[in-house]
């Protein structure tokens, strides 16, 4: 799979392949995540997908960033976009 | 009347790092049916992080870089196909493990006969006000980010906390040409001369901690010593970062990023403890002794060892004369950065402090509790207080809780906050849920 | 006074006491809501009540909550919702038109939809739902929060890791009982017996009642889909064959019967199974089950992650009736125990009902159908 970009809110995020899609956001400076249905601030934090605080949602449903690797024309979006 | 396991094997590993690929081989060479799990789309764990996309690997044709070839290659050459976007969940009371194929989207079950647990360690943060800010990062999570992308990450970094990690974490931002803002120690090795000569018995350790250090240095980034952080917060779109010297004099720090760390800590949130009715189950490397991954590496050899020789009914022992010689140099290197003072600890943390991030809830709220005139138990604080109740499941508060708890009525017994009961990590429901409904028996 | 157990019946027992001026130990073997109170799934409901006691007690149970809430005790911890039970094919539809006559009867206010009402009403409900029967007047409180209330409403401080190892006579010879701890004897004017399980043997009523566990699964917050429903979703289908006496010795297998309840934190709360057994622990098996009959009636929670699961264990009894009431022949023992799945809705109703008879007074609620004298009585452990 080679490199590609995929959208946060309105912005394209370029990434390498390989690449998880929290790497690619931080590349892209983008460190704010949304918030969580308790309020938490969503963020990279350990990069093991141990914390829980980098999730996003991705078609629908909750995953860590850290641990997913970034797709070419994914749409990806905070998770109180899905969850409330 | 449960259905078929969709894997059987002789043994599960879990963790494609140095423990676990090790222990697959080591498995494998024995004669049994292997099946080698990892929860990201590659191995390597957290030392072989591997770069992503063509990037170039943080130390290019270090010893270390060597190793994790070598260690492929006996993976390869034993025939051990890993199962990679594989998360392990744990082990349910029928002894089935159960692993959510995050590729597949199907949680799958596994009908195995030993469990090696490889997962890695946890990092150890304490809570300071503002760490639970987006920007804030551990000093491990940012060097995965490094290791992956092969760069420095975009922004500037202030490191800090306790630990040889710090130093390594800045050494490699130096070498890629963006040094660290600052690393802030709570100890100094400088004024630990016994802990120093010790170290000399380990000459290559002694060596590369003196490159690291002398490549920070070079790249101008200052090792403040005797040092600690009292606050973090967000300033015109950065962290401002309050910090403490030795003397109480204070100053502040601008940064993008700061990276925390204040050790490694053994992992078995949600995983099963030991061997359960005749599964037997082993943990190995970091997940079982934070000690670094030449002792996570023979570890997982002599975890498997152990496996078969249980497996085989005879009695086992692990003997891994490495991990003995890095418990020693942990031991060392504890001693030389031991924080120069006791700054009170969680005790002296403003009520506002976030402890549990997952479900907000703060130092203040713990220590209401802890007030009661009802002296209120362990679960009482989990289920009332809602600490640990979130999705990390206390892997980054249980400690602390654990700490405030004692701190605030020292004869209190463990607070069991974490659990090892399966899920040990929360998967979607689409996964686990049964392609036929509950029917009546 | 002395009340073993503080689980939901023991702290509203503890708290009622104390509220009519009673000295009052709360004796607990582990700590406050450890067993059943504390892993429920906090119904305090009616509608799958059929028409005779356990029916005119929940319904009692439910006008407290309500009069406990606004009075300020409770105030905060119980949501007043419906439950809305549905039926996923034309035979279960039958079923649920049947029982919900029952339950008009007995005065219930209900709201009956189908077709497009049901759609527009319940929006996140699979389309294959026939009919749904929403019951008004129900709520929902969570255990462990109740019992940490009733408790320190009570001012009493809970014994904690004190095991009962037995009852006995007192030592001045008046017939009365004392309780034996691991710390020696507690003498009393009064003992309740209200804990869960464990009375039984202690009362040497030894098969009077079974463990009941229950596996539940609760997912992570997701506050805009629990806010599209009214109230819990309440599969009919296994509702009706709950009250099923089960011999203990038989080889058993397992029921499910689904609830789909959203919690005030945005989270969900699936449940759940009804196994002869008194372990705590969850199997991939049951739980896959379970969820696979959750996403069949409500198909957006397919993409929630599950963060916890879970089990309690509930006290039955072999009729179904829980056991309330004195010991006969023994002027100052009390029990209150076995109430299967109600535990929640029922404590704080049968706690008043017991400080009642303590001092003396007639009880609002009959409780002639759950009197311990129904059972073999074996002697007191001494």
């Amino acid at each position: 799979m080679s490199g590609g970009s995929f959208l946060w809110k309105d912005v394209t995020v370029p990434f390498r392949a390989g690449e998880s899609v929290a790497t690619a956001l931080m590349r892209a400076g983008i460190r704010d995540l949304g918030r969580s249905g308790a309020g938490a601030g969503m963020r990279y934090f350990c990069g093991i997908g141990a914390c829980q605080s980098c999730l996003v949602s991705l078609g629908g449903s909750v995953v860590e960033a850290c641990l997913t690797p970034a797709c070419d024309g994914l749409k990806v979006e905070a998770v109180e976009v899905t969850h409330g | 009347m449960d259905r078929p396991a969709d894997i059987v094997c002789d043994a599960l590993v879990v963790g494609g790092g140095a423990a676990g690929v090790a222990a697959a081989v080591e498995l494998c060479r024995a004669g049994l049916n292997v099946e080698l799990v990892e929860q990201r789309p590659a191995l390597g764990g957290a030392y072989y992080r591997q770069p992503a996309g063509g990037a170039t690997a943080t130390r290019p044709g270090s010893r270390r870089a060597r190793q994790w070839s070598r260690l492929l290659d006996e993976l390869r050459g034993a025939g051990v196909t890993p199962r990679e976007c594989h998360v392990f969940l744990g082990v349910d009371t029928h002894g089935l493990a159960l692993l959510d194929d995050r590729k597949g989207g199907r949680v799958r079950t596994v009908r195995t006969r030993a469990v090696i647990v490889a997962v890695g360690a946890v990092e150890r943060v304490l809570p300071r006000p503002g760490w639970q800010l987006e920007g804030v990062v551990t000093a491990g999570g940012l060097q995965m980010l490094i290791k992956e992308s092969g760069e420095a990450p975009t922004g500037s970094v202030l490191i800090v906390g306790n630990g040889p990690l710090t130093v390594a974490l800045a050494a490699d931002l130096a070498r890629l040409g963006r040094p660290a803002v600052a690393v802030i120690e709570a100890g100094d090795p400088m004024t630990r001369p016994s802990a120093a000569l010790r170290m000399a018995a380990f000459p290559g350790l002694v060596a590369e901690a003196a490159a690291d250090l002398t490549r920070m240095h070079a790249a101008g980034t200052p090792w403040l010593r005797g040092s600690r952080l009292t606050t973090i917060t967000r300033e015109d779109g950065r962290l401002l970062a309050s910090i403490e010297d030795r003397n109480g004099a204070s100053r502040q720090i601008r940064a993008d990023i700061v990276a925390l760390h204040d050790g490694i800590r053994p992992n078995h949130f949600g995983l099963p403890p030991t061997t359960r009715d005749g599964l037997v189950v082993l943990h190995a490397g970091d997940c079982r002794e934070a000690l670094g991954v030449s002792s996570a590496e023979a570890d997982g050899r002599a975890a498997a060892r152990e496996a078969v020789a249980l497996l085989s009914g005879a009695a086992a022992q692990r003997h891994a004369p490495e991990v003995t010689r890095q418990r020693r140099v942990q031991a060392v290197l504890a001693s030389l950065f031991r924080p120069i003072r006791d700054d009170g600890g969680l005790a002296a943390l403003p009520d506002e402090t976030v402890l549990c991030r997952c479900e907000g809830r703060t130092v203040g709220q713990l220590r209401a509790m802890l007030t009661e005139p009802d002296p209120v138990g362990a679960r009482e604080i989990k289920l009332n207080g809602r600490f640990g109740m979130g999705p990390c499941q206390g892997r980054f508060c249980a400690d602390n809780v654990q700490a405030l708890v004692s701190a605030v009525r020292p004869a209190s017994q463990t607070v069991p906050l974490s659990r090892d009961r399966w899920p040990a990590r929360p998967v979607l429901i689409s996964a686990l849920a049964a392609e036929e409904e509950a029917r009546e028996e | 006074m002395v009340v073993v157990g503080a689980g939901i019946v023991g702290a509203a027992t503890c708290y009622f006491l104390s509220k009519r001026g009673f000295r009052v130990r709360l004796i607990e073997a582990a700590a406050p809501a450890a067993a059943a109170s504390g892993a429920a799934d906090g119904a305090v409901s009616v509608a799958s009540k059929r028409p005779g006691p356990m029916m005119t007690a929940a319904l009692a149970g439910i006008a407290l909550y309500r009069q406990l809430e606004q009075d300020g005790l409770f105030a905060g911890l119980f949501k007043s919702r419906p439950t809305v039970m549905v039926a996923e094919n034309e035979k279960e539809a039958e079923r649920l038109v049947e029982h919900a006559a029952a339950l008009a009867s007995e005065g219930m206010g209900l709201r009956y939809f189908e077709g497009g009402a049901l759609r527009r009403h319940l929006p996140g409900v699979a389309p294959h739902v026939r009919l749904a029967v929403e019951v008004g007047e129900e709520g929902h409180a969570i255990g462990y929060e109740i019992v940490r209330r009733l408790i320190a409403a009570s001012g009493v401080t809970v014994e904690r890791g004190v095991a009962v190892t037995g009852l006995g006579p007192k030592d001045d010879g008046s017939g009365a009982t004392a309780v034996r701890t691991a710390l020696g004897v507690v003498e009393a004017d009064h003992v309740v017996i209200a804990a869960g399980g464990g009375s039984a043997a202690l009362l040497g009523l030894p098969h009077a009642t079974q463990p009941r566990k229950g596996q539940l699964v609760v997912t992570e917050r997701s506050p805009a889909l629990a806010a599209s429903l009214p109230g819990s979703l309440m599969s009919c289908r296994y509702l009706l064959s709950k009250d099923a006496i089960r011999v203990a010795s038989a080889e058993t297998g397992r029921r499910f019967g689904l609830v789909i309840d959203p919690l005030r934190t945005g989270q969900f709360l699936i449940g759940s199974t009804r196994e002869e057994r008194d372990d705590t622990g969850n199997d991939h098996d049951a739980v896959s089950r379970l969820l696979a009959s959750a996403v069949k009636l409500m198909p957006a929670l397919a993409r929630l992650r599950v963060i916890r699961v879970f089990a309690g264990v509930r006290t039955a009894t072999r009729d179904g009736l829980p056991i309330v009431g004195r010991m006969p022949g023994f002027e100052n023992l009390l029990v209150a125990t076995g109430f299967e799945g109600d535990g929640i809705c029922l404590g704080p109703l049968i706690g008043r009902e017991i400080a009642r008879m303590v001092a003396g007074e007639t009880t609002e609620l009959d409780l002639t159908p759950f009197a311990p004298g129904r059972f073999e009585l074996r002697s007191l452990v001494a």
